[in-house]
């Protein structure tokens, strides 16, 4: 694959840090050499030596002297070797990515640590649009997304989505404007072709739906011919409902044509900010290069944390604490749905989220959401998030509202549907005598 | 007409307050990336929810469950012997998203250190509600807080500088080119006057320079002058070794023109940790807080918990101690590689004395290209510095610079590096003779 048709003008101009080569030739030298090139400041003067962090489980992790001066100093760009190794045994052991045996070529599979995978995800963006580009995206989607791609002046097509994803039939109805000859075309020859096309196949935000096998194939088949680049936006993949899980994009990635984004945030934490992307190593590469000139790195301490947590489980505790959060989503997903059905069966539509912490509701006879919550919500001191903003066109109304399901109580679920069913009942009433 | 310097300067600072020299029009200095950010609403629907009283019921914010975190609490040991404990309260913290802006309590800490410390005209009852009024965003690491602000395709203009810092005389020089009236035309008319002037006030990386009070000054007055903003990089404010501490762009911006980048990484020795925060007009910041949004949302909770409990626990006193300690630190280490460079390198280079930060810039007699010198034969040689062509903006340009850095050496590593580097030099210079 040629990955250079991808790359925009700020991205191909980036190049490497010098003082940050340095540290890699440091890297590789005896222990003999004497280094005076990076400004790393001294141990000696860290105010931290050694931390305990005590767990739920009982079990204790410790932060010794060694490893805390390791947290504290700066460390490589891409993440802290051993977390890498640990993710790439991971991303083996679940995707088995046909791109990681590919050594030396441009498709080999990468990893890098992010700063949460929206980091990830932001700086793949910023090195892909040109103002004026297209980008192929799910309607409605994640509005985090939607922030980073519509200030770098991109053009989004809204491809139609349901209960099982993105829909292939609207995907190849939108590209049959091109021909798939035109992707071999020069860029200022077809400035509009899409390149790009971003998805978040499990527990879609914010509609909670699951693509299905045969949909992620077809999605693949099309991506081929039309040489787009997959971004596969995925932090609910351990929090699919349905086992086994589904496998990803990246698992069925032949071509190098899929750059996923993983994140921690929903099965250990979100404030540490941890994430990581996987991809070919071309693309990564230039990930890496905005890296070194932002973050440096993803925070020392974080990943210290998060391989030492990692190590103690192993792959199969790993496996057991996803899977123990996804079942607690699930039985979450369960009472929220019966709380649903008791009070707004009549007043609203939704499907069954596959995955994730969202439910996806249609308030029937409401056109506009955002209004009702904008107006009533404190008054009747129930929230949810309008579906206005999960749309490209956030001026469009929208008769959506969504729900999470991750922090409220079943006390709180039954009471906060029923005084849903309320506003939309006062708001009906208002619309009549209005 | 008549009046001496200093009075003058004090005059002209408080008729700024009424005064055309105040920045009005911020919009000036955005990019249009950054003019098109908005705000998700969801972050909306959190104000709205912090807003609530406690019967509210949110389904809004799609933050994890508590329930899940593998963390209970955890306890930090500190060099002077005392703990530092995060409890279940604390460390719960770390599940949920943060504010885009940093943690409620550390801003809130950060912004009454940098009213002590800065006393900035901007943070004043005067200014509030204005856009020049001071605001503080917390960001992962001084050099995140660089990166957003964005400057793609730029054309640098490099000003002189010696060991006094920026020259001012080479700055007016520059800008001489353009008329002050050509700052009030539209961007179109004059697209290449440049808005912005970025400098390391002290301990400067490589040349371990620090601006005197005096060319502060003058420099602030030229940025009024020609409405630049000042991006005041100042990651060694705590590493300077004269006292008191030459005061900083901040405490004299009574326009809200700067902004400051202080960080973590040299005060607390916390470079691996990633946190720094950034102090500047409100207007300008909102736009950063966008940035933060699309991008790593906020940074890690957990540096910023321990940040946060660590200065609580000390007050301003202990943090200021700590300060000083560090900086005696590094003056150490100064005086030892100075010493070092003068036992082995007196004929053979020439450098100046740092006044803060970790660098010593050194010319080499004779060499013209030190890039060359140290890719090729320092592995050989084993001593490892950076030369200076990474340090120009046109990096193809050879330099007789190295930057070497004094840190974590100790006497003998620094000892044998000088030798080794005067061994270096002799055999180079003798290279370049035979051919």
């Amino acid at each position: 694959m040629n990955y250079s048709r991808f790359l925009n003008a700020v991205s191909l101009a980036r190049r490497p840090s010098p003082i940050r080569e340095l540290t890699e030739i440091l890297q590789r030298s005896p222990p003999t050499m004497i280094s005076l090139a990076s400004g790393m400041p001294n141990t000696e003067m860290f105010p931290f030596q050694e931390a305990t962090f005590k767990l739920m489980d009982g079990t204790s992790l410790t932060v010794d002297k060694t490893l805390m001066k390791k947290a504290l100093q700066y460390s490589a760009t891409q993440g802290l070797p051993d977390l890498i190794e640990w993710l790439k045994k991971l991303q083996v052991a679940e995707h088995n990515p046909p791109t990681y045996n590919c050594h030396g070529e441009d498709k080999e599979m990468d990893l890098l640590v992010t700063t949460g995978s929206q980091d990830g995800l932001c700086k793949t963006f910023e090195m892909l649009i040109n103002p004026g580009d297209s980008i192929l995206m799910e309607s409605p989607t994640y509005p985090g997304t939607l922030a980073v791609v519509k200030p770098l002046g991109c053009n989004i097509l809204d491809v139609d989505s349901d209960g099982d994803g993105m829909k292939p039939g609207h995907l190849r109805e939108i590209l049959s404007r091109w021909n798939p000859s035109d992707v071999s075309k020069p860029r200022e020859e077809v400035p509009d072709i899409p390149r790009i096309l971003c998805l978040i196949p499990n527990g879609g935000n914010p509609t909670g739906a699951g693509l299905t096998m045969e949909r992620r194939k077809e999605i693949y088949e099309i991506a081929r011919k039309y040489n787009l680049l997959i971004i596969e936006d995925d932090p609910y993949y351990y929090l699919q409902f349905s086992k086994p899980r589904l496998p990803s994009l990246l698992s069925l990635d032949e071509d190098g044509r899929v750059i996923r984004s993983d994140s921690f945030s929903k099965i250990l934490s979100s404030g540490l900010r941890l994430g990581f992307i996987t991809g070919p190593k071309k693309l990564l590469e230039r990930v890496k290069l905005h890296m070194q000139a932002s973050i440096l790195h993803t925070s020392s301490l974080s990943q210290i944390l998060a391989i030492k947590l990692l190590d103690q489980w192993g792959l199969d505790g790993f496996r057991n604490h996803v899977d123990e959060v996804s079942q607690f989503y699930l039985e979450r997903r369960n009472i929220l749905l019966a709380a649903a059905e008791k009070w707004l069966t009549g007043l609203a539509e939704w499907n069954n989220p596959r995955g994730g912490m969202f439910l996806w509701m249609k308030l029937l006879g409401i056109d506009d959401t955002y209004k009702m919550i904008k107006e009533r919500a404190m008054e009747k001191e129930v929230l949810f998030v309008p579906g206005r903003d999960f749309f490209s066109d956030s001026t469009k109304k929208s008769s959506y509202v969504r729900a999470a399901f991750s922090l409220s109580t079943p006390e709180q679920m039954d009471e906060g549907m029923r005084r849903l069913a309320e506003l939309i009942k006062d708001e009906l009433q208002a619309e009549k005598d209005g | 007409m008549l009046l001496n310097r200093s009075v003058s300067i004090f005059l002209r600072g408080r008729k700024a307050l009424v005064n055309e020299t105040l920045v009005k029009d911020y919009n000036r200095f955005l990019n249009n990336v950054s003019l098109a950010r908005k705000l998700p609403a969801i972050r909306e629907m959190v104000d709205i929810q912090q807003k609530s009283s406690q019967t509210m019921i949110s389904f809004a914010a799609g933050m994890p469950s508590f329930e899940m975190s593998p963390f209970q609490e955890a306890t930090f040991k500190l060099k002077d012997g005392s703990s530092l404990t995060m409890d279940e309260t604390s460390i719960k913290k770390l599940t949920p998203y943060t504010s885009s802006q940093g943690l409620p309590e550390l801003v809130e800490l950060l912004e009454k250190l940098q009213i002590e410390e800065h006393n900035p005209p901007t943070c004043r009852i005067s200014c509030n509600g204005e856009g020049r009024e001071m605001d503080l965003v917390v960001t992962t690491g001084n050099q995140d807080g660089l990166c957003r602000l964005d400057p793609h395709g730029c054309n640098v203009l490099g000003v002189d500088s010696d060991q006094e810092g920026m020259k001012p005389s080479h700055l007016r020089e520059i800008l001489s080119r353009w008329n002050p009236s050509d700052v009030s035309k539209p961007r179109q008319e004059v697209p290449d006057i440049p808005r912005i002037l970025y400098l390391n006030p002290n301990g400067g990386n490589p040349t371990g320079a620090g601006l005197t009070m005096e060319r502060k000054k003058e420099i602030y007055e030229i940025a009024r002058n020609y409405n630049l903003l000042i991006i005041e990089d100042d990651p060694n404010y705590y590493v300077q070794f004269t006292r008191p501490r030459v005061p900083s762009f901040l405490s004299l911006d009574e326009d809200g023109r700067v902004i400051r980048l202080d960080s973590f990484s040299k005060v607390l020795s916390a470079a691996g940790l990633r946190l720094g925060f950034v102090t500047g007009p409100k207007l300008l910041l909102q736009r950063l807080v966008l940035h933060t949004v699309a991008g790593v949302l906020h940074s890690s909770s957990l540096p910023q918990i321990l940040a946060f409990q660590l200065l609580n626990q000390w007050g301003f006193e202990g943090f200021r101690n700590y300060a000083d300690e560090v900086s005696q630190f590094y003056l150490k280490k100064r005086n030892m590689l100075l010493a070092a460079a003068g036992k082995w390198l007196t004929g053979l280079a020439e450098w100046t004395v740092p006044n803060g930060g970790l660098f010593l810039w050194i010319k080499i007699l004779g060499i013209d290209d030190t890039h060359k010198m140290i890719t090729d034969k320092a592995i050989e040689k084993q001593v490892l510095l950076v030369p200076g062509n990474a340090f120009f903006q046109d990096s193809g340009k050879k330099s007789s610079y190295v930057r070497a850095s004094f840190s974590d050496q100790t006497w003998e590593e620094m000892d044998e590096g000088m030798r080794r580097l005067a061994e270096l030099i002799k055999e180079e210079l003798k290279g370049k003779k035979e051919d």
